[in-house]
């Protein structure tokens, strides 16, 4: 309870001074499927299939998904490594969906930066830390050559890393050490908006935490946002304010994370839930378990009316001919389900 | 119980040119009949190098059980030529890994796979083997398990796979069962349902299990008892509801606590300072206690060894604990400064 409290008075500090930063309006990112020695088009990849929220600055969205749900293509679509088939991306009031790539690199890419999962391949192992981290300094003609170095030690200093780490390779570092690296190099350009994609889930367990901690850190000295992309329920629930579960490119359920981990309203929510393994203690009640049947489907050929309707233990008819729409059901608690309407 | 395997001392070191990496330590345990045990820790303790071990399996030339002893009902497995270890493998002792994909023949059908088990080891003719393959998919609870034995594995999905792969290992009804990380390369719903499924077969046809993984949601699930290991060697033993409810090693407590809870909110998550050392180099000392909170002048300077605690099964390998009441003093501390 005290808890909640706590995070109450925060979100309405934050509220007196909060804006929204980003807005993402019916995104869709459909990727062809080309076939035959004319590579026609025979079909389409539905990624992303009509996605719509708001994000406040200053606030961690989680993005919650099994493999295949869309998760990091959205990542992606909103910074636009891809070209969005329809809807639209407002970034501080800007709208950004299409546009060209010179414009990009002007002004949204200094301040929306992403972090990727797996931190040795996002690292040239080629490059030192101090060539890699000063890159973004480089292609956005920031500082001279002294200021940037001075710059890429203080990054350093931010992560945790011993400044004198500035002359080595990647192969040099461990895995939580590299993904301090790929964190500074998103810092360096001071963005506001960070898109982490599964930034813990290639790292043991005690390292995740480090990671976790130093994020939280990072977001109260810069004001970051954060859009966290991840599969793991636990890590989400720790870092966000607000999570949206996502199931064949759509958004199920977004709310609140204290009413989505206590009443999760969605049946594949529930499931997804129940389905997680959680370290016995004493005193925890088991969670009853919802197994749900049967795989994902293919986001190629995504079922008819609910895309979840193969799957739910609770389908009616009306699942399979239409698509539940995904409306406000409780205060700031958004659902996609028949079962709500 | 009766006891299925007893591994003792076992040693298992990786030689480079110059450096010896000591990947397994000294290691002791046993796993009784029927038992699901728990092999946990972070990448590089050493935990699949010991079920490679129990399996023969270690990469040669640079690896090599350089000491210890392997005991399956008895019979000690180091001393086994190659050819005497290929009628145990797959038979009596069978193994399931962590990919799926690259574990499974990509050109060969999945019932060409399944039968070649089954035909090696039981001798059994083809139809025959057919026969049973069709049966163990079902077991496993794959549809449409006729027209699937003639499928190639790039057409299932990954947790169709994993089916696969433990038909494959269930085929000949063995005696141990080694999964290594059998969940970590599927999504949750369906990691619960191989989950459901191992723990359905392990009490049909009463298979031990030694489950290895470094997520302790899935020990919680499926084992009875836990060996947690560290550089090496193991650090603490215990059954699973001891060792969640009372995790004795400082390393333990710190593992327990780095995993964010899901049906809980904490303020701060409490990491394991620093990294985990290389093999080639080890501290000197306790193995954990440049790391550890608890750390004091001995534990840089003299290894401690395993201790049976006086109450129950458990050991621990830890300085606070040689004696109880020192040991309880600590834990006492311990409970302050964690508020």
């Amino acid at each position: 309870m005290q808890g909640r409290t706590n995070t109450l008075t925060v979100d309405q500090q934050k509220g007196s001074v909060s804006e929204t930063i980003l807005e993402v309006s019916n995104l869709k990112m459909h990727f062809p499927i080309k076939a035959g020695i004319m590579q026609k088009t025979v079909g389409h990849v539905k990624a992303v299939d009509g996605i719509s929220f708001k994000m406040k600055k200053g606030e961690t969205l989680g993005i919650v998904g099994e493999s295949g749900c869309g998760k990091s293509t959205l990542g992606r679509t909103i910074i636009r490594l891809y070209k969005p088939t329809e809807g639209s991306i407002h970034f501080n009031n800007q709208d950004i969906t299409s546009v060209s790539e010179g414009d990009l690199r002007k002004s949204v890419r200094r301040e929306m930066q992403m972090i990727f999962q797996d931190p040795f391949a996002s690292l040239n192992p080629r490059k030192t830390l101090e060539t890699s981290i000063m890159e973004p300094l480089k292609t956005h003609q920031i500082g001279g050559q002294g200021e940037r170095k001075e710059k890429v030690e203080d990054l350093l200093n931010t992560v945790g890393l011993d400044p004198s780490y500035a002359n080595r390779y990647p192969h040099e570092f461990s895995g939580g050490q590299r993904q301090r690296i790929g964190i500074a190099r998103a810092l360096a350009l001071n963005p506001e908006l960070m898109i982490a994609d599964e930034p813990v889930s290639a790292l043991d367990v005690s390292i995740q935490a480090q990671i976790i901690n130093l994020m939280e850190d990072l977001q109260d000295e810069f004001n970051l946002t954060y859009l966290f992309i991840s599969h793991d329920l636990g890590v989400v629930r720790h870092i966000s304010d607000r999570v949206g579960v996502m199931y064949l490119g759509n958004m199920m359920e977004l709310a609140d994370k204290f009413d989505l981990y206590k009443e999760p309203m969605h049946p594949y929510t529930q499931a997804l839930m129940s389905a997680v393994p959680v370290p016995r203690k004493k005193g925890y009640a088991k969670r009853e378990r919802i197994i749900l049947s049967g795989d994902l489907p293919s986001p190629s050929n995504p079922p008819k009316g609910c895309v979840f309707h193969t799957r739910c233990p609770a389908a009616m008819d009306v699942c399979k001919q239409q698509v539940p729409k995904f409306q406000e059901v409780q205060p700031n608690h958004y659902v996609a389900c028949h079962l709500y309407e | 119980m009766e006891e299925l395997l007893r591994v003792e001392n076992l040693k298992t070191y990786f030689f480079d040119k110059k450096k010896t990496i000591k990947a397994v330590d000294g290691v002791d345990f046993a796993i009784k009949r029927g038992e699901t045990v728990a092999l946990v820790g972070e990448s590089g303790c050493g935990k699949s190098m010991t079920s490679l071990s129990i399996m023969r399996l270690v990469p040669a030339p640079y690896g090599k059980i350089v000491e210890g002893e392997i005991h399956l009902e008895g019979k000690n497995l180091v001393r086994y030529t190659e050819n005497e270890m290929c009628k145990i493998r797959g038979n009596d002792i069978s193994m399931i890994f962590q990919e799926p994909m690259t574990s499974l023949n990509p050109v060969l059908t999945i019932g060409e796979q399944i039968t070649e088990v089954i035909t090696y080891h039981k001798r059994l003719p083809r139809k025959k083997a057919v026969q049973q393959a069709i049966e163990l998919l079902k077991l496993v609870g794959i549809p449409r398990a006729e027209s699937i034995i003639s499928d190639y594995p790039h057409r299932l999905s990954g947790g169709m796979r994993q089916r696969v792969m433990i038909a494959m290992a269930m085929s000949c009804d063995p005696k141990l069962l080694i999964a290594d990380e059998p969940t970590t390369a599927l999504d949750v719903t369906i990691q619960a349902q191989i989950l459901d499924l191992m723990k359905d077969l392990s009490k049909k046809v009463n298979t031990s299990i030694l489950l290895i993984t470094h997520d302790l949601g899935v020990v919680s699930e499926l084992a009875e008892r836990v060996i947690v290991m560290y550089a090496g060697q193991i650090v603490e033993q215990a059954s699973v509801d001891d060792l969640f409810e009372e995790p004795l090693h400082p390393y333990t407590q710190g593992l327990v606590e780095s995993v964010p809870d899901i049906d809980a909110e904490i303020g701060r998550l409490n990491p394991i300072k620093g990294n985990v050392p290389t093999p080639d180099q080890m501290p000197e000392g306790c193995r954990f206690a440049p790391r550890c909170t608890h750390a004091f002048d001995r534990c840089f300077k003299e290894e401690p060894q395993l201790l049976q605690k006086k109450y129950g099964t458990r050991t621990v390998r830890c300085f606070l604990y040689e004696d109880e009441e020192k040991g309880a003093e600590h834990a006492r501390k311990d409970q302050y400064s964690h508020r």
